[in-house]
C-alpha cells in the first residue's frame, strides 16, 4: 500500500550513517536528510494543504521537528517512515489552524468551477483540490500514503470509525465529480 | 461506498464483509464500481510528485540553531543558579550565620571574602550580556545604589578608632554581602521580589 518513492536515493546502510550523524546535531547530515526527503514531505503537505504557501511552512515545520527530535527516533521503523509522519502531523496541525479562515465542509459543496455542463469530467487533481479539507486528508493519508483508519484517527483526534466515513464521503464525491471515468480493462 | 471500501481493503473489521464480497461477485453494477473505485486509487497514487520551488533548509537551520543556543543559555543560567545557590548556603549558612566563634578580625575578613566571592560569581555571569526585564533592571538600579551608599560608610567608618572601626566595617561588610546576594538573586534566578 505504500508509494515507493523515486526521490529515496540513500541506501539503507547510508540512511543509517545519516541518521547517526544527524543525532549527534550534525547540520551536513540534517541537511542531507532534508535534500533526500524533502520532495516527499512537501508532495504530501501539497496534497493535503491546498496552497504552496501552507506546504512551504509544513515543510519548514516537519525538518525544524527532525532537527530537534531526530534523537527521539529509535530506528524502528524506516526515517522516511517517521519522517513522513511527523509531516502528517504538521500538515493536519496546519488544517486545523485554517478551519476558522478557509470554508471547510463548504469546498465540496460549491456549484462546478468548469460550469455545470462540463461537470462530467473534472480533472482528478481539481477534484481533489474540491474536498473538504478533511476528506482530502484522509483520502491522500488512507490510500496513497497507507496509513490506517485507526492511525488517521489518532493523528486528528478522532476515531476511526470517523476515518473510515470521511472516506467513504470523499470517494462518493470524487466518483460524481469525476463522472464515468472510463473503465480500463 | 462503505460496503465497496469494505470489500477494496478487505476490512476485517466490518461486520458486513462476507455479505458484501458475495454480492459483488454477483453484481455487475457494483463489479463496475469496484473497478472504478480500484482505478480511482490507482490514478491517486500515481499523481506526480512535487518539489519545493527553493531550498528551505537554510532558514530550518537558522531557526534549530538558534533554539538549541537558547536553550544552551539556559542551561548554563540553571548551572549558574546552582552555582550561586551552593555559594550562598556555604557563606550565608556556615560562616554568617555562626560569627560568635570569630573575633571582629576574622569576622570582617570572612565578610569581605563573602562579599567577593558573589562579585566573581556575578561577574562571571556577565549580566551586561543579558537581556533583563523592566521590573529585573528597575531593580537592580535600587540594589546598585545601596551597596554605593555602603561603600561610601565604608570609606567613612575608616577614619574611626579601630576597635570601633572593625565593629562598624563588619556591620557594613555584611549588609554588602546581604546587597550582593540580592543583586545575585536578581541577575540569576531573575526574582521579582527581594527584600532589601
Ligand atoms: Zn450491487
Amino acid at each position: 500500500m505504500t508509494r515507493v518513492l523515486t526521490m529515496d536515493v540513500l541506501s539503507p546502510t547510508e540512511a543509517d550513517a545519516v541518521v547517526a550523524r544527524a543525532r549527534l546535531g550534525d547540520p551536513v547530515a540534517l541537511e542531507a536528510l532534508y535534500r533526500t526527503y524533502s520532495t516527499g514531505v512537501y508532495s504530501l503537505a501539497r496534497r493535503i494543504c491546498r496552497t504552496t504557501e501552507d506546504a512551504e511552512d509544513v515543510l519548514q515545520e516537519t525538518f525544524f521537528e527532525v532537527c530537534r527530535s531526530i534523537r527521539t527516533y529509535r530506528g524502528d521503523g524506516s526515517i522516511w517512515g517517521w519522517i513522513r509522519s511527523v509531516a502528517s502531523s504538521k500538515a493536519l496541525m496546519r488544517l486545523r489552524r485554517n478551519k476558522y479562515r478557509a470554508t471547510d465542509e463548504l469546498n465540496d459543496e460549491l456549484a462546478p468551477a468548469r460550469g455545470a455542463s462540463t461537470a462530467l469530467r473534472m480533472d482528478l487533481e481539481a477534484a481533489l483540490d474540491r474536498l473538504s479539507d478533511t476528506a482530502r486528508a484522509v483520502v491522500w493519508l488512507h490510500d496513497v500514503e497507507g496509513y490506517t483508519h485507526e492511525e488517521i484517527g489518532t493523528q486528528m483526534g478522532r476515531t476511526a470509525s470517523f476515518s473510515k466515513s470521511q472516506l467513504a464521503r470523499a470517494h462518493q464525491r470524487l466518483r460524481g465529480w469525476l463522472g464515468d471515468e472510463a473503465v480500463v480493462a | 461506498m462503505e460496503q465497496l471500501l469494505a470489500v477494496r481493503d478487505d476490512d476485517r473489521s466490518e461486520p458486513e464483509l462476507a455479505g458484501a464480497h458475495s454480492h459483488v461477485a454477483s453484481c455487475e453494477a457494483c463489479q463496475g464500481e469496484l473497478d472504478r473505485l480500484h482505478q480511482r486509487t490507482a490514478r491517486l497514487r500515481a499523481l506526480p510528485t512535487m518539489a519545493p520551488a527553493r531550498n528551505h533548509f537554510p532558514a530550518v537551520r537558522t531557526r534549530w540553531q538558534w533554539e538549541r543556543n537558547q536553550r544552551r543559555i539556559r542551561m548554563v543560567s540553571g548551572m549558574f543558579t546552582a552555582a550561586a545557590a551552593a555559594l550562598l548556603l556555604s557563606l550565608v549558612g556556615r560562616d554568617l550565620m555562626n560569627p560568635p566563634r570569630l573575633d571582629a578580625e576574622q569576622q570582617l575578613q570572612t565578610a569581605i571574602d563573602a562579599s567577593q566571592q558573589l562579585e566573581a560569581t556575578l561577574h562571571a555571569w556577565d549580566p551586561a550580556q543579558r537581556v533583563v526585564d523592566g521590573r529585573t533592571a528597575r531593580l537592580v538600579v535600587v540594589i546598585e545604589d545601596r551597596i554605593a551608599q555602603v561603600d561610601g560608610r565604608l570609606q567613612d567608618a575608616a577614619r574611626l578608632e579601630h576597635a570601633e572601626r572593625v565593629q562598624r566595617q563588619v556591620e557594613l561588610w555584611r549588609e554588602r554581602v546581604g546587597l550582593m546576594n540580592a543583586l545575585v538573586d536578581v541577575h540569576v534566578t531573575q526574582v521579582s521580589n527581594v527584600d532589601l
